[in-house]
C-alpha cells in the first residue's frame, strides 16, 4: 500500500443508482455531479439488470470532464455475480439483448439469467468483471475465464467490513494462479455517505420488513458511496486504481451514437419513402379538395414535403398514415393532434379534420426542427374501449422484437412514500392510514406539522423525526424513481431490432411490453414515438353518429356535421355544455357566458385560454377586455401584430410564445423550440436566465421598446409549462363543436352515448340523466322486458326518440348473465320472474341485482315483490331446466302482504343500483327539515343580489383543487332545483378541512357573487350535514 | 331478581311472557315507558310483539339484509309472510325461531354444566411442621389428581397447593409449569422444590390442591428404548430438567439465548424463554448484504455489558498498558432507527499480558476509546 499517492487517478466500475429500485439511493445527476466533484476519471452506470437510468447520467454527464459508461450489474441464477460494461455500439447492444432476455423470462421488475443465457448472448465487445462473495467460489472465475478470456477482471470491493486485507490477498492470489488482472470499484450505492439512512430505509422496504427487524440485510456501514481518491489510495494498491482508468479507456461507447432507423415495410417496391409519401399525400389532397387544390396549399405542401424529405422523416409519417388507414377499415373513430399533425400532409393523410384554411397557421416547425433533429411528435387519440385494437395491430405488424411501449417511472409521491415508510417504522394500518390522510391527495410534499398534530402525531416524537425526513428525501425533486410502469400509450417502433438499442421488459398487464426508458429519455435521445391515447369523447361521438343515423337515416360522421351552426354557439353562450368536450368543466362554464364563443376559432381559443398557463400569465382579463370592447389594437410591428392578430394582441397558446421570440428577437425555430422546453422546466430547475438575454437583447436590436420586451418575457415566465398548445388545442374543438351539436340537436342519443361509454368525462349519470331530463328527453327506467345492455333510443308516438335505460347501469349485472336475458326475451317475452330466471339460466347474483335495479317492476310491481319473488327461485343446476312442477308450484304460491316501499327507499335504492333516480331529487324529500333550518334553495339564490349572506345545501358532486389555484377548493353543490358553485379559500378550507373533505350533503354558509353573469357563493362556513341523507348513496368525483 | 342484580351493581332488564324467547325478546327492546314488559296472556302475545324490529331477535346480518329488502323489518311483517314461502326463502331454521317465539313450538332449555376443575382437601389429624413429610401427606391428593386427569386425557398448566394453619391465613404455593402435566409423580417432584422453598409460619392443618383449568393433552406414545439407551429420550428429557431448575431457581434464573440479526454486537442477542424442543438446525445461507459473515467469527464470546472507556495516550488506547491493535477496522455504522445508533471502528487489540480484547473508537469526535470485549 503506498501512501504518496494521492493523486492516484480513479474511474468508478460498479454504481448503482436508484434505478436499481429500492436499492441505490442516489439520482443518475447526484452520481455523476459527485463523480465529477471527486475528479474520477470515468463513471459507469450498472443498474441490476438495467439501463433506466443512463439517459438521466448521460445528460448529466454531457459537456462534463467525466467519461460515463453504460454497464450492468448482473446476478445469475446460481448466484454468481457480475458487472458486465458495453466498449461499444456492438457491446451496448449485445448488453441490451442479454437484459432484455433476463427480463422476459421473469415476471415484471424481476429477472431471470442462467449461465447458459451468457454463453448463448456471448457478450461480444463486453468487459466482464466478476464480483467475487466472499467467501468466493474460484469455479466461477474459471467457468468465466474459459469463455470470456481477455475481458474478465478481479473486481476488488474493499468496505472495511473488517478483513479487507484477507479478501484481497485471497484475490491476488487467485489472480495470480489464473493468469486474471485485479481491478478496484467500489459498489457504490449512494454519491455521499449521508444518504445511508435512505439506503437503509429502502432496502428494508425492498424486503418488506420493519427496519428494526432488517438486521442482517442492511450493510454494517456506509462505506458504499462515491469516495475521496485519497480515501482509495489508502486502502488499494495503486495498480489496482490505475487499473481502473485502463479498463474505463477500453470503453468508448456513449448513448449519441445510437442511431434510430424507422420501419421501412410501408413502402411499396419501386417506390422511396419520398416518393410513396408523395403519392399518398397527393392523393388526399385530391379527396379533400375535390374542386381542385388552392394553389397557397399546394405550395405549403411542397414546403413540408421537402422539410419532411430533409429529415428523413417519410417513414414516420408513413408509420402514422398506416396506423391511422387502420383504424378507420374497422371503423374505429380516431383524430391526430399535435403541430405536425395538424400540417397539410397530416390532413391530406386523413391523420386529422383540422382544415388548414379554418384553422390558423400553425407552426408546423415546432416539433420539426431543423437543427435539433428531434423526431417529430403525432399524437393520435382513438376510441377509449377499441384503443387496444390498434395496440395489437401495431404488435401485430411489427413484431415485439420491434414495436414496444415507452416506459413511465413511477416516483414517489408523498402519500406512496409515508405508505412505504410507515410500513418499516412499524406504524399499523390504522396509524399509517390517518398519516396518509394527514397527506391528503392535494397536498404538497411538505408536510404541515400542525396537521400532524391534529391526527394525533408527535412531529418532533423520534419516530417521526426520523420517519419525515427520509420522506422528505424520497418526494424531494424530480421525485425518487419507484419503479417501471408503462406509458398511456407512447409507442416505440424500430426497422432493426429494439432490444439491441434499448432493453425490452413484461409490462403488468397481460401480452405488454415495455422499453426501460421514458418518453423523456427517448425525446432526449431523438428517437421515433407515437402516441397512441384512449379517448372517451370519441367512443361517445361514435356511439352517438349510430345511434343517430340509426333512428333518422342520417348519415352524420366525425367532422361533417353542419358547420358553425349559430344555435350551438347560442346553446355553448348560454354554459349550457354538460357532456360537452373540453368545456364542461366549472371552469370553463364560467368562462362560456363571458367569452361568448360564435365561431371555431373561438372554441380554440376557449379550449385554451382555461388553463393555469394564460390564467397565471394574466392574459384573461386583457384578452376578454379587447374582445368586450372591440377598440382596434396597436401591435408594435408587423412582425408581431402577424403573431398575435388572431387572439387580439394577447398572447394564449403556446405556440405564439414561440412565434414572438422568433419573429421579434430573431430566434431561430430551433432556438425557440429550446425555449419552449427550457418554459417547461424552469420552475423547478431554472436555466431560463440566458434566454432572457437573448430575447431581451434580440428584441431591442429590433427597436422594441424595453418595457414592451421585459412584458413579454414576464408573461412568458407566469406562462411556465401551462400553456396549451394551438395545435391540441384546434383537434379538441373539432371535437367540442361535434358533441355541442349532438347535444344541442340530438341529445336524446347524445345523453344515451355518454352513458353508454361511461366512465369518461366530468359528470356522473344522474347529472347527465338529470340535464337530459330537463332539456325535455324522456327517460324510460331499466326493464327487463324492454332494456338491452346499452342505453337506447325508443320511438315515441310523435316519432321523435325516448331515452331507454340499459341493463348497463345496473350495478354488480353480470353481462353474460345480461346476454343470457337478452336472447331469452328474443326467443319469447318473460311471463314470470321465475319463468325468467329459469329461462335465463341466472344465477342469484344477478337476480338480486335486477331486483334492486327495480327492473322487475313490470313482471312483479315494486322492489319487495321482485325481492320476495328472487328470493323464491330455485337456484338452476348445471344443464337442468327447472321442472315444469317447480315452474307450477311457483307460480301458484300466494303474494305475501309487503309494504309498498316508501319514496325515499325508491330514491335511495336507485341511487345504490343504478346511481340516477327517474324519481324526485332526494334533497326534494328533505327541503321540509332544510327549510326549518333557513336553508335556501338554488333557485331561491338565482333572485338574490350581489353581496348577500345566504346559506344553503346540497349535495356534493365535485371537488377541484386546482395545483395553481394557490389553495383554492372548488365545489359544485346540487339539490333539487339545480347546482350552486362554491368557491372555499385556503383558510376556510382548512378551519374546516373535515366537512370540506368528507361531506356528502354539504351547508354552506357564505357570500353570493355575481359577475358577468356567473355566480359564486364563496364559503364561510361548512357545516358537514351527511347524516340527514340517512343511508342514501350519492358519489361524488373528485379531481385534482 | 331486580333487588339481586342491584346488590350484584349489575344494570337488569326483566321481562315477562309465555314463551323465554318472547321475554328476551322482549327485555332486548327495552322498558316502556310506564311499565315492565308484562304479558301473560298468549293471546296478547303476538300483538305486541309486532311492532318490534326483527333485530330483536339477533339473526344473522345476511338474513336481516335479505329480509330487509322484501320490506320487512318488524316481527309482525315477518310473522304475516306465508310460511311455506317464507321457509323456502329464508330457511326452516329462522321459521323455527319465529314458532318458538309465539309458543306454536316448545321450547326447551339446556342444563348449565359447570366446567371441570380438581379440588381436593385433606384435614390432617395432627399439625405437621417438617417438609419433608409434606410430600407424604399430599401424595394421596395427587394420585386422585392423576386419576382425575388420565380419566378426561387432560393435564394442568398450574397447580395450587394450600396449607392451611391454625391462626394465620393459609399459605399458597402455585406451580406454573411450560407443558401440560398430568403424571402425579411429576407433579409430586415439581412440588416438593417449590414446597421445600417455603417459610411455614405455623405448622399445618391441612392441606388443599386447586387445578387451574384443564387443558387437552395430546398423550404421547412411549419410547421402545429406555431414556438414555440409543441416545433416545435425551430430547425429551431437557424440559424436565429445565422445569427443575425453574422450580429451584425461579424462573427468572433460567432462560435462553436467541442470536437476533443486527449489526450492532450489542443487539445481536436477546434473553428469550428457555427453548423447550430441539432447536431446528440452522441453516447458513444468507442474502448478500450480510456478505461479511465472515466477520461474525471475529466477535469475542464475553461482550461487555456496557463498553468501558478506555484511557489513551497519544492516540493510543491503554489498559494495565498500551494496546497493540491486530489488523485493520471492521467499520460498523447503523442503528439509527431506535435511538442506539453506533458509528465505530473495531480492532482486535493485545494487552501488555498477551490477552486479546475487542476494542473500537468512535467514528465521531472526540473519537474515544472502548473495550468492548474479551476474547477467551
Amino acid at each position: 500500500m503506498s501512501s504518496k499517492s494521492s493523486e492516484a487517478p480513479y474511474a468508478e466500475l460498479h454504481c448503482l443508482t436508484n434505478f436499481t429500485f429500492l436499492r441505490g439511493a442516489s439520482h443518475p445527476h447526484e452520481m455523476v455531479g459527485q463523480a465529477v466533484e471527486l475528479g474520477y476519471e470515468a463513471l459507469a452506470i450498472t443498474d441490476e439488470c438495467s439501463v433506466a437510468g443512463v439517459v438521466r447520467a448521460h445528460v448529466a454527464a454531457k459537456g462534463q470532464q467525466l467519461k460515463l459508461i453504460i454497464g450492468s450489474e448482473l446476478r445469475l441464477t446460481c448466484g454468481m455475480k457480475l458487472v458486465v460494461l458495453a466498449t461499444d455500439r456492438r457491446g451496448y447492444g449485445r448488453l441490451c439483448r442479454l437484459i432484455t432476455r433476463g427480463r422476459r423470462a421473469a415476471q415484471k421488475g424481476e429477472y431471470s439469467l442462467t449461465r447458459a443465457d451468457l454463453e448463448e448472448n456471448g457478450l461480444e465487445h463486453c468487459l466482464i468483471l466478476w464480483l467475487p462473495g466472499q467467501p468466493f467460489s474460484a469455479e466461477e472465475a474459471r467457468w468465466l475465464k474459459e469463455r470470456l478470456p481477455d475481458r474478465l477482471w478481479i473486481a476488488v470491493e474493499l468496505l472495511r467490513e473488517g478483513k479487507d486485507r484477507e479478501h484481497l490477498e485471497a484475490l491476488q492470489g487467485i489472480g495470480r494462479d489464473m493468469g486474471l488482472p485485479l481491478v478496484a470499484s467500489g459498489d457504490v450505492h449512494m454519491h455521499l455517505r449521508a444518504r445511508r439512512r435512505l439506503q437503509d430505509a429502502v432496502t428494508a422496504i425492498r424486503h418488506n420488513v420493519p427496519i428494526r427487524e432488517a438486521g442482517r440485510k442492511l450493510y454494517p456501514n456506509g462505506e458504499r458511496y462515491l469516495r475521496e481518491r485519497e480515501r482509495l489510495a489508502k486502502l488499494y494498491p495503486r495498480e489496482l486504481l490505475e487499473e481502473t482508468v485502463a479498463v474505463a479507456r477500453r470503453c468508448i461507447f456513449s448513448l449519441e451514437e445510437l442511431r434510430y432507423e424507422y420501419p421501412h415495410e410501408l413502402v411499396p417496391a419501386g417506390e422511396t419513402p419520398a416518393s410513396h409519401l408523395r403519392k399518398l399525400t397527393e392523393a388526399g389532397a385530391r379527396r379533400r379538395w375535390p374542386q381542385g387544390v388552392p394553389a397557397g396549399e399546394l405550395e405549403a405542401i411542397e414546403h413540408e414535403l421537402a422539410l419532411i424529405a430533409d429529415m428523413r422523416y417519410e417513414p414516420y409519417f408513413l408509420t402514422v398514415h398506416d396506423i391511422v388507414a387502420f383504424a378507420r377499415s374497422k371503423g374505429i373513430l380516431c383524430q391526430g393532434r399535435g403541430s405536425a399533425a395538424n400540417s397539410r400532409v397530416c390532413f391530406c393523410l386523413g391523420v386529422t379534420s383540422v382544415d388548414p384554411l379554418r384553422g390558423a397557421s400553425l407552426l408546423f416547425e415546432r416539433f420539426i426542427s431543423r437543427e435539433r433533429n428531434e423526431p417529430p411528435d403525432i399524437d393520435i387519440d382513438f376510441e377509449h374501449e377499441r384503443r387496444e385494437e390498434v395496440i395489437q395491430y401495431v404488435y401485430g405488424k411489427y413484431g415485439r422484437e420491434r414495436a414496444a411501449i415507452a416506459a413511465t417511472v413511477i416516483m414517489y409521491r408523498p402519500k406512496s412514500a409515508l405508505r412505504d415508510l410507515g410500513k418499516i417504522f412499524d406504524l399499523d394500518a390504522e396509524e399509517c392510514g390517518r398519516l396518509t390522510k394527514v397527506m391528503q391527495w392535494w397536498d404538497g410534499s411538505e408536510v404541515m406539522r400542525e396537521r400532524l398534530r391534529e391526527a394525533g402525531f408527535d412531529p418532533d416524537g423520534p419516530r417521526l423525526a426520523r420517519l419525515l425526513p427520509l420522506a422528505h428525501e424520497l418526494t424531494a425533486f424530480p421525485g425518487f424513481p419507484r419503479h417501471l410502469s408503462q406509458h398511456v400509450g407512447g409507442f416505440v417502433i424500430s426497422e432493426g431490432a429494439l432490444e439491441e438499442l434499448v432493453p425490452i421488459e413484461n409490462a403488468t398487464m397481460e401480452g405488454r411490453t415495455v422499453v426501460q426508458w421514458d418518453k423523456d429519455d427517448l425525446n432526449d435521445l431523438g428517437l421515433l414515438k407515437v402516441d397512441l391515447l384512449a379517448l372517451g369523447m370519441l367512443t361517445a361521438l361514435r356511439k352517438s353518429f349510430d345511434l343517430v343515423n340509426d333512428f333518422r337515416g342520417t348519415g352524420h360522421a366525425l367532422g361533417g356535421l353542419p358547420a358553425e351552426a349559430p344555435e350551438v354557439y347560442e346553446m355553448i353562450s348560454r354554459a349550457d355544455t354538460i357532456g360537452v368536450f373540453q368545456i364542461e368543466s366549472r371552469a370553463q362554464m364560467a368562462m362560456l357566458p363571458r367569452l361568448q364563443p360564435r365561431s371555431y376559432y373561438d372554441l380554440v381559443i376557449e379550449i385554451a385560454i382555461v388553463r393555469p398557463g394564460p390564467i397565471q400569465g394574466d392574459m384573461v382579463h386583457p384578452y376578454l377586455k379587447r374582445r368586450k370592447s372591440g377598440e382596434p389594437v396597436s401591435y408594435p410591428s408587423r412582425e408581431v401584430e402577424g403573431v398575435l392578430k388572431r387572439t387580439l394582441g394577447v398572447p394564449i397558446f403556446q405556440e405564439q410564445v414561440m412565434q414572438l421570440a422568433i419573429a421579434a428577437a430573431g430566434f431561430t425555430p430551433g432556438e425557440a423550440d429550446a425555449l419552449r422546453r427550457a418554459m417547461g422546466a424552469w420552475k423547478r430547475s431554472g436555466g431560463i436566465e440566458h434566454f432572457r438575454e437573448k430575447l431581451i437583447g434580440g428584441m431591442r436590436a429590433r427597436g422594441y421598446a424595453e418595457e414592451f420586451a421585459e412584458r413579454l418575457y414576464q408573461q412568458m415566465l407566469g406562462f411556465g409549462e401551462y400553456g396549451f398548445p394551438e395545435s391540441h388545442s384546434a383537434s379538441f374543438a373539432l371535437l367540442a363543436y361535434d358533441s355541442a351539436w349532438l347535444k344541442c340537436h340530438e341529445q336524446a342519443a347524445f345523453t344515451a352515448a355518454l352513458l353508454n361509454s361511461q366512465p369518461m368525462g366530468f359528470y356522473a349519470p344522474a347529472q347527465l340523466v338529470r340535464d337530459a331530463r330537463t332539456h325535455g328527453v324522456e327517460v324510460q327506467p331499466v326493464d327487463v322486458c324492454v332494456s338491452v345492455w346499452d342505453c337506447t333510443l325508443e320511438r315515441r308516438e310523435d316519432g321523435e326518440p325516448a331515452l331507454r335505460l340499459g341493463l348497463r347501469l345496473v350495478k354488480s349485472l353480470s353481462r353474460s348473465g345480461a346476454d343470457r336475458l337478452i336472447e331469452a326475451r328474443r326467443l319469447q317475452p318473460f311471463a314470470s320472474v321465475q319463468d325468467l330466471a329459469a329461462r335465463a339460466a341466472l344465477d342469484r347474483g344477478d337476480l338480486e341485482a335486477l331486483a334492486a335495479a327495480g327492473a322487475f317492476a313490470s313482471l312483479s310491481g315494486n322492489r319487495h315483490l321482485a325481492f320476495w319473488e328472487v328470493a323464491g327461485t330455485e337456484r338452476p343446476l348445471p344443464l337442468e331446466v327447472a321442472s315444469e312442477d317447480a315452474l307450477h308450484e311457483a307460480a301458484h304460491e300466494p303474494t305475501p302482504l309487503l309494504r309498498t316501499p316508501t319514496e325515499g327507499e325508491r330514491i335511495v335504492a336507485d341511487y345504490a343500483s343504478v346511481g340516477l333516480t327517474l324519481g324526485r331529487h332526494p334533497l326534494a324529500l328533505l327541503r321540509d327539515s332544510l327549510q326549518s333550518k333557513h336553508l335556501l334553495s338554488a333557485r331561491d339564490l338565482e333572485s338574490l343580489p350581489h353581496g348577500k349572506s345566504v346559506r344553503t345545501a346540497g349535495i356534493v358532486l365535485m371537488r377541484q383543487r386546482p395545483g395553481t389555484a394557490s389553495g383554492v377548493t372548488f365545489l359544485t353543490l346540487e339539490d333539487e332545483t339545480g347546482q350552486v358553485n362554491i368557491i372555499v379559500w385556503e383558510r376556510i378550507g382548512e378551519e374546516y378541512r373535515r366537512a370540506l373533505l368528507q361531506s356528502r350533503l354539504l351547508e354552506v354558509d357564505g357570500e353570493l357573487q355575481r359577475q358577468e353573469g356567473v355566480m359564486h357563493l364563496v364559503a364561510r362556513r361548512l357545516i358537514d350535514r351527511t347524516p340527514l341523507l340517512g343511508e342514501l348513496v350519492t358519489r361524488s368525483r373528485d379531481f385534482h | 331478581m331486580a333487588l339481586e342484580c342491584s346488590h350484584l351493581r349489575m344494570p337488569c332488564r326483566l321481562a315477562v311472557a309465555p314463551t323465554p324467547l318472547a321475554a328476551l325478546v322482549l327485555a332486548r327492546a327495552g322498558p316502556r315507558p310506564g311499565a315492565l314488559p308484562l304479558v301473560m296472556d298468549p293471546a296478547q302475545l303476538i300483538g305486541k310483539l309486532s311492532p318490534l324490529p326483527l333485530a330483536m331477535l339477533r339473526w344473522p346480518q345476511d338474513t336481516l339484509g335479505r329480509l330487509a329488502r322484501i320490506g320487512v323489518r318488524t316481527l309482525g311483517e315477518a310473522l304475516r309472510l306465508p310460511r311455506a314461502g317464507f321457509a323456502r326463502r329464508f330457511g326452516t331454521l329462522p321459521l323455527q325461531t319465529l314458532d318458538r317465539l309465539v309458543g306454536r313450538a316448545s321450547d326447551l332449555k339446556d342444563r348449565f354444566e359447570v366446567r371441570a376443575r380438581f379440588r381436593r382437601r385433606r384435614e390432617l389429624l395432627y399439625e405437621l411442621e417438617n417438609h419433608a413429610a409434606l410430600s407424604a401427606v399430599l401424595a394421596p391428593l395427587l394420585a386422585q389428581l392423576g386419576e382425575f386427569l388420565t380419566a378426561r386425557q387432560c393435564g394442568v398448566l398450574a397447580l395450587e397447593c394450600r396449607l392451611r394453619h391454625r391462626t394465620v391465613p393459609p399459605t399458597c404455593c402455585v406451580l406454573r409449569l411450560a407443558a401440560p402435566l398430568a403424571d402425579p409423580k411429576q407433579l409430586g417432584a415439581l412440588l416438593g422444590e417449590r414446597l421445600s422453598a417455603l417459610v411455614l409460619p405455623e405448622a399445618v392443618r391441612a392441606c388443599e390442591l386447586r387445578s387451574g383449568v384443564l387443558v387437552p393433552r395430546v398423550l404421547g406414545s412411549g419410547g421402545l428404548w429406555q431414556a438414555g439407551e440409543h441416545g433416545g429420550g435425551v430430547a425429551s428429557q431437557a424440559p424436565e430438567l429445565i422445569e427443575r431448575l425453574r422450580a429451584r431457581l425461579g424462573p427468572e434464573a433460567v432462560y435462553g439465548l436467541r442470536v437476533v440479526e443486527d449489526h450492532r454486537p450489542e443487539a445481536a442477542w436477546r434473553v428469550r424463554e428457555p427453548v423447550m424442543t430441539t432447536p431446528p438446525i440452522r441453516s447458513g445461507s444468507q442474502t448478500d448484504p450480510g456478505r461479511n459473515h465472515g466477520g461474525v467469527d471475529r466477535r469475542p464470546l464475553w461482550l461487555l455489558p456496557v463498553p468501558r472507556l478506555l484511557d489513551e495516550r497519544a492516540g493510543v488506547p491503554r489498559r494495565r498498558g498500551a494496546l497493540r491493535l491486530l489488523g485493520e477496522a471492521e467499520r460498523i455504522e447503523t442503528g439509527w432507527w431506535d435511538g442506539a445508533e453506533i458509528a465505530r471502528d473495531y480492532y482486535i487489540a493485545i494487552d501488555a499480558r498477551g490477552a486479546r480484547l475487542w476494542i473500537f473508537r468512535e467514528r465521531e469526535a472526540p473519537h474515544r476509546w472502548f473495550l468492548h470485549g474479551v476474547f477467551g
